[in-house]
């Protein structure tokens, strides 16, 4: 099963290096939709020998709340945008890549010296959550509109989530369900202010835009 | 009890979002608040018992800053009835909001899980957002999201290193309080390190110190006045309390001198920092949030100064929220009464509502710590401690923080209340119920400033007791 939990963190990593390479912003939420599929099915990979109810439940709560009620929220947000790419980011795309596999390579060094107590399931997956962690913030830090800001955060939570998932043990399910439906409700009310500000300045008069608002939109 | 205090306001939050006339919802939120405080009241003569499994449970560090959300509330629900005489917006999300916010501090305050804490502090933040954008006009709507972002970041931070602590913590199988302090031995220093780093840079952006404070500014600017000063009041204790359980887990660990020396500098930093900021400041209510930043840093710098300056943190931690309280009301009410809060639009307030304007510099006073109120008192303690541990350079850093603050919103204090008046939006006449609100805050800072009661010195004394080795 170790084959396959490392094909798991590595396509995490790739996937979210993907979305620092994206254009579009549906097709940002696209990949991240994959992301979270390949993520969430990591808790079988690791007890694919003893499957519990509690690992279904895990599973089939990341499903839902990441790969399908997240994405449609955010495209909830988006629908009535009229700019559906990224403009002007700060840095472009292709520096956004190379400094993109600087992090990686970064995270991989940082992780080398960290020796988790207990058995270790796969050596990938701290270097790998570390790696994604670090690309969710470049995209948060990078990107200028408020949606793909929110793409970064959950790129980043997906990241800490493939953390969490090698220290299953230690958090009780009742934990583990309260940080789940945390990041839910976080995406949910980012997505009423992302479109709260559409609308203000769908409505407001071009005299009133502030070209300082106007870029994190 | 510690749950039906949690349910309470948690039930009433999803109640008000039923179709309901506007000013009824915010009579609930009063009589809310005021069950919620008297039951706390009551824990001061008996302590509860715990609750599912030792998760909930209250010792004297969270029956202060309980006391203090529970305080606030009462306060800020009793301004808001005059508050919504004027204000002609609705009020569903913005008081199931306010109930919401209630339930989870609660939470906050009671939750002996480093796990569970986060969860519930995750949760102030995203029922505290809304309540920014309550104006919902662009600049509250930049403010609200910069802060849901610069927090929701932060706390994702804080989550890892919550894992991280956890690993540490891999011998005690549970993140537990009280399990870790006893198996304190069995932890892994090395994780625990990185853990605290992490704990201290996520919860203290969320806290708002320096050089994490961006959204601070831009949030008690934008948001009405009363959820300013619950932000700076409560909604920040509840991130120090975090920081003072990882305190708790250093201590028995050995890593005392390890997170006093990160604090200290945090502290210090944040000490300076708004003092750079605050002398180009026209707005009062910004000029407030600079402050509280400063008492941020007054107050991790407290922690981090060994027994004294622990017990003047823990008293500073009451002395902000009550003064803070006093402050940001006053400058909502006449943010509220001449629809602004810049110094150049609102001149000879004292003229036109002298108990507003008497009350806005005494809070001034009581925020900026002057003597009698008791922030002089808290503060003279920790500066006492930096002067007893040899910080001799620090101590200095220290005064020279807290007398450029002074003398930065003095600057604008002065300005707003004489001068030649200005015409408010509203009519010249004062509202009691806000006054009052302001009024007995003020009278609570003064009065402790005077006097201390043996009880509130027995419980600072043993909340002392649970950080020290």
């Amino acid at each position: 099963m170790t084959t396959w939990i490392d094909t798991s963190c590595i396509l995490v990593v790739f996937l979210a290096l993907s979305i620092l390479a994206t254009y579009r912003i549906t097709g940002m939420i696209h990949i991240f939709v994959v992301q979270s599929f390949v993520l969430s099915f990591v808790p079988f990979f690791l007890h694919a020998d003893a499957l519990t109810g509690r690992d279904v439940m895990l599973v089939l709560a990341t499903l839902v709340l990441k790969a399908i009620v997240a994405p449609y929220i955010l495209f909830w947000a988006i629908r009535h945008m009229s700019m559906r790419s990224e403009v002007k980011p700060f840095i472009g795309f292709g520096t956004s890549i190379i400094c993109g596999t600087f992090l990686i390579a970064g995270a991989f060094w940082v992780a080398s010296s960290l020796k988790l107590p207990g058995k270790l399931i796969s050596d990938l997956v701290i270097p790998c959550s570390l790696s994604t962690v670090l690309l969710g913030f470049m995209i948060i830090v990078t990107r200028t509109k408020a949606i793909t800001q929110v793409l970064g955060y959950l790129v980043m939570e997906n990241g800490i989530f493939l953390f969490a998932l090698s220290l299953f043990d230690a958090m009780p399910t009742l934990i583990e369900m309260g940080i789940l439906l945390d990041i839910f409700v976080a995406v949910f009310i980012m997505a009423i202010v992302v479109n709260h500000i559409n609308e203000e300045f769908e409505h407001a008069p071009a005299s009133l835009r502030r070209t300082k608002m106007g870029e994190t939109l | 009890m510690l749950s039906v205090l949690i349910l309470i306001p948690f039930v009433c939050g999803l109640v008000v979002f039923l179709p309901m006339e506007r000013r009824l919802r915010v009579r609930i939120l009063c009589a809310v608040s005021l069950v919620h405080a008297m039951i706390v009241a009551s824990f001061w003569k008996v302590n509860p018992p715990s609750e599912i499994n030792g998760f909930l449970m209250l010792d004297a560090i969270g029956l202060i800053v309980l006391s203090i959300v529970s305080f606030l509330f009462l306060s800020v629900s009793v301004y808001m009835v005059g508050y919504f005489h004027h204000e002609q917006r609705r009020t569903r999300t913005f008081v199931a909001c306010l109930l919401l916010l209630l339930s989870t501090m609660t939470l906050v305050s009671v939750s002996r899980h480093m796990g569970l804490l986060w969860v519930a502090i995750e949760a102030t933040t995203l029922f505290s957002a809304p309540l920014i954008s309550f104006h919902r006009n662009p600049e509250s709507l930049e403010a609200t999201w910069k802060y849901l972002l610069v927090c929701s970041v932060g706390i994702a931070l804080a989550l890892l290193g919550t894992f991280f602590l956890a690993i540490a913590a891999h011998d005690v199988h549970t993140l537990l309080l009280p399990v870790l302090l006893s198996g304190a031995k069995m932890l892994s220093v090395n994780w625990l390190k990185l853990s605290v780093i992490f704990l201290l840079v996520g919860y203290g952006c969320k806290m708002g110190l320096a050089p994490m404070h961006s959204w601070k500014p831009e949030a008690y600017g934008q948001a009405p006045g009363m959820i300013a000063a619950l932000m700076s009041g409560a909604l920040t204790q509840c991130s120090f309390l975090a920081l003072i359980r990882v305190s708790q887990i250093c201590a028995k660990t050995g890593l005392s001198e390890f997170y006093a020396s990160i604090l200290i500098v945090t502290g210090a930093l944040s000490l300076v920092a708004p003092a750079i900021f605050i002398l180009g400041e026209g707005n009062i209510k910004r000029a407030f949030a600079y402050s509280s930043v400063e008492h941020m840093g007054i107050l991790v710098l407290g922690l981090g100064l060994g027994p004294v300056g622990i017990f003047g943190a823990f008293f500073h931690m009451i002395n902000n929220a009550v003064a803070k309280v006093a402050a940001f009301l006053a400058a909502g009410s006449l943010a509220q009464k001449y629809g602004s809060s810049r110094a150049t639009e609102v001149k000879g307030v004292i003229h036109l509502y002298p108990v507003t304007g008497v009350l806005l510099i005494a809070g001034f006073l009581a925020g900026t710590g002057m003597f009698p109120f008791a922030t002089f008192h808290s503060e003279l303690m920790i500066l006492n401690a930096a002067v007893l541990s040899g910080h001799y350079l620090l101590a200095l850093v220290y005064l020279g923080g807290i007398l450029v603050m002074f003398i930065g919103v003095l600057r604008i204090v002065l300005e707003m209340a004489l001068g030649k008046p200005t015409q408010p939006v509203l009519p010249a006449k004062e509202n009691f119920l806000m006054n009052a609100a302001i009024a007995v805050a003020m009278i609570i800072s003064l009065g402790l400033g005077l006097w201390m009661p043996d009880i509130l010195t027995k419980v600072l004394n043993d909340a002392v007791a649970l950080v020290r080795i």
